[in-house]
């Protein structure tokens, strides 16, 4: 069968804004929004664990919600607002779920961490005033194989209001 | 395998213009949670993806005076968050948190969960025991079916070459509803086995009834002879009794990683009793 001419072009010419600053860029259309993260912007507090949705470590908020971003795709970040790890401030202080994860001892390795903060931001944002079970519920999709997750609940904990 | 390339029409018209160039080894992308970790496995070798996600026609929770309506690109934190949702849709609602993860669910569509055809999709079951019916749409035309007929076996359903899930249709019947599941683990696991109760009870009396099982036969199942058996029944131990008897013998599971077959059978009955007794509390 005669293949029908592909006008499409593989370039697609993505629009979105990532921790604050409006990005313009062509971008290969199948990159994930992990891959573009990472390898177009730079941006390595991402990471890239399991690859398949499961672990967490790739955890971005786009339009103000956390996602995994290593099973999105770049395409489906076009217009929207995407804030990473290294976008989290508070104006030019050490952000303070950051900051209680440091001073609780909520890290070992690190590998986990930036998505356990985003997940943390993504609930606190929406309940200031959140309990011990909202906590577990929020990280139940980020996974943690040095802790055991007392710290890092506890450091979220700090933060909630009340 | 990832795709050569995904567009991303931004209205119907984009998308039919698509549908004209685009050569035919195509799928929908929507929330991406199911095909994209597929494509990662290489079971899914589609070499163009068409992104729906940017199609605002199919973004709606909205109500009629007898129906709920869903766009199929809503996804389920939305539907976590709708006031109609919590209103009207009780099955739907208890399902949502044993959906996934929270951040899956921010990216998870209901149409996606429907399209995937798993036989443990959470939504899609308690859609189903809330009667939902589901709207397709290919070039201009929408047809409609109940969304059980639409499961035909295991990732297997009646959408034709092209076709679109556009949304979702849900009678309002004045009813409790429970969703109950076992898993491996509390949260952010697949199901072993999962119930759906759509019920009301008046006075002791079921009055109106609809079971949904997943992760117990090759596609989501309904349970037509325990309906049947409990229906206008003054509920008591001994009726309960019977009809986990019953619901075991509707039921078809087997043994794979997540459970065995006998115990998944046993367990139907386990659930249903529980899910009773989750609506009357």
């Amino acid at each position: 069968m005669k293949m029908k001419k592909n006008k499409f072009n593989k370039i697609f010419s993505l629009k979105c804004i990532v921790n604050g600053e409006k990005i313009e860029r062509d971008i290969d259309s199948s990159l994930t929004l992990l891959g573009f993260l990472r390898n177009d912007l730079n941006l390595k507090g991402t990471k890239e664990g399991c690859g398949d949705g499961e672990c967490g470590a790739c955890m971005a908020l786009v339009s103000g919600k956390a996602v995994n971003s290593c099973i999105m795709m770049a395409v489906q970040a076009h217009g929207k607002s995407v804030i990473t790890i290294e976008g989290l401030k508070d104006k030019n202080k050490l952000h303070h779920i950051k900051k209680s994860f440091i001073d609780e001892g909520a890290v070992q390795c690190g590998f986990c961490t930036p998505g356990m903060i985003i997940s943390a931001q993504a609930l606190l944002k929406t309940k200031p005033k959140a309990n011990i079970k909202d906590i577990k519920e929020a990280l139940s999709g980020n996974i943690c194989r040095c802790t055991g997750y007392e710290k890092i609940i506890g450091a979220v904990k700090k933060c909630a209001k009340g | 395998m990832f795709p050569d390339l995904i567009v991303k029409p931004l209205s119907l018209k984009e998308l039919s213009k698509t549908l004209l160039s685009l050569p035919s080894d195509r799928k929908y992308l929507a929330g991406g949670t199911d095909l994209v970790v597929r494509a990662n496995a290489d079971i899914e070798n589609s070499r163009y993806w068409i992104d729906i996600s940017g199609l605002e026609e199919l973004r709606y929770i909205k109500e009629t005076a007898k129906s709920v309506l869903i766009g199929s690109q809503v996804k389920a934190s939305e539907l976590e968050d709708s006031r109609i949702i919590k209103k009207h849709l009780p099955t739907l609602l208890s399902a949502l948190p044993h959906f996934a993860s929270p951040s899956l669910r921010n990216m998870a569509t209901l149409g996606g969960n429907c399209a995937n055809a798993s036989p443990s999709a959470d939504l899609a079951c308690a859609l189903v025991s809330e009667e939902a019916y589901i709207a397709l749409y290919l070039k201009g035309k929408k047809r409609k079916m109940l969304l059980k007929d639409f499961f035909l076996g295991l990732r297997k359903t009646a959408l034709r070459k092209d076709e679109l899930i556009w949304g979702f249709e849900i009678p309002k019947i004045s009813h409790k509803g429970a969703y109950m599941k076992l898993a491996l683990r509390s949260s952010f696991a697949i199901s072993k086995i999962g119930i759906a109760l759509s019920v009301r009870i008046n006075q002791n009396k079921v009055e109106y009834l609809s079971i949904a099982l997943v992760s117990v036969a090759p596609k989501i199942i309904t349970a037509p002879k325990t309906c049947d058996f409990l229906k206008n029944k003054i509920l008591s131990p001994e009726i309960l009794d019977k009809a986990a008897s019953i619901i075991q013998k509707e039921v078809n599971p087997i043994t794979d990683i997540r459970s065995d077959g006998d115990y998944r059978r046993s367990m139907a009955g386990v659930l249903l009793k529980k899910a009773f007794k989750e609506v009357l509390k």
